[in-house]
């Protein structure tokens, strides 16, 4: 597990479980990104000293700038958020318990990079991926702009969504038995390599490699090779985009599958007094 | 036109790494090799950066 690649082992575990845990790591835990975007109209004049005259046009539309801000990824600290409609202390009108407000301020010719959003207050929002081009600005061509980020989760708008490449497989297992030659076609059929010859056997270097494609069964002549996937032991990978580390986002999907748990038990509970 | 943000199937981050690949790249680094440092693994963000036509500066001389 590194700051945004995780791989694990779940084991005792089967399909459904290994299955919930990514799906709440995909659409269930929320992170922050840029919801609301507001553009300066007209003429911006020039910083001091600057005598230029910039209109704010660029040649994207602003609806297409606004969209590619929104997919930026905002670093998330969920002991600090609220949702914005479930917030205490502004009733969802927007706050510091609520929201992060970015500005960004260019002038033409340059390219707008996601690091020229400056979080207005605190330092720690500034956004994790600085170079993400933006739009491209020409001579006399500025960009104005206030963003506002909020908390949300991917099952709303896929820019909500912290994690990417979440998949599992089956934890592999390839035996070798006695009927082997030795005749080496399956080390070099394996897309992936990870078979060796090592002391008149055929060895594995790199099991969790192996994606059970079967090829190195089909290879050998004298059908002495078994490749299966556990049953009850599974490989889980997956990338953050920076929003959250890859450990967070394991700790906050678990919380909330324990959560969910717990709702299911206690409707079912309810259920049974009810049938009585 | 300009490169996207995310990768279109996985929602990966692509473009804070697309003006490195671009450079590099044009310097005749060979394309998958720059990926693979990259950490750009999947087919589908590779397909992002390898299919990518950037036509934003032909057009914002309009
Ligand atoms: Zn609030
Ligand atoms: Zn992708």
């Amino acid at each position: 597990m590194s700051e945004r690649k995780a791989k694990l082992i779940l084991s005792d575990a089967n399909p459904t479980i290994a299955n919930a845990l990514r799906r709440v790591l995909i659409a269930d835990v929320p992170t922050m990104a840029i919801e609301d975007v507001e553009f300066h109209l007209g003429t911006i004049a020039g910083r001091e000293g600057d005598e230029n005259e910039y209109e704010s046009t660029t040649p994207l539309f602003d609806e297409i700038i606004a969209h590619r801000l929104g997919l930026v990824p905002v670093p998330t600290d969920l002991s600090l958020y609220n949702f914005k409609d479930e917030c205490d202390t502004c009733d969802g009108e927007g706050c510091t318990n609520c929201t992060v407000i970015y500005s960004l301020n260019k002038k033409g010719p340059c390219t707008v990079y996601s690091g020229d959003l400056v979080p207005v207050g605190d330092t720690k929002s500034r956004v994790a991926d600085e170079l993400i081009p933006i739009v491209k600005l020409t001579k006399e061509q500025a960009l104005l702009i206030y963003a506002t980020a909020e908390l949300g989760t991917s099952k709303d708008h896929g820019k909500w969504q912290p994690t990417s490449g979440v998949g599992y497989k089956y934890y592999p297992d390839i035996e070798v038995d006695k009927k082997c030659n030795q005749c080496g076609d399956c080390i070099s059929k394996c897309p992936v390599n990870i078979l060796e010859e090592k002391g008149k056997k055929i060895a594995v270097t790199d099991i969790e490699k192996c994606t059970l494609c079967n090829v190195c069964v089909k290879a050998c002549p004298k059908d002495a090779i078994t490749v299966k996937g556990l049953e009850d032991k599974f490989i889980l990978s997956y990338d953050t985009d920076g929003s959250l580390s890859a450990e967070d986002v394991l700790k906050e999907s678990l919380k909330i599958l324990v959560e969910k748990f717990g709702n299911v038990a206690e409707l079912v509970e309810n259920l049974e007094e009810d049938s009585e | 036109m300009i490169i996207p943000v995310r990768c279109f199937s996985c929602g990966k981050v692509v473009g804070n790494v697309y003006e490195i690949y671009r450079n590099r790249v044009d310097k005749g680094d060979d394309p998958g090799e720059v990926m693979d440092e990259l950490g750009i693994d999947r087919y589908c963000c590779r397909r992002m950066l390898l299919a990518h036509t950037d036509l934003i500066d032909e057009v914002k001389k309009f």
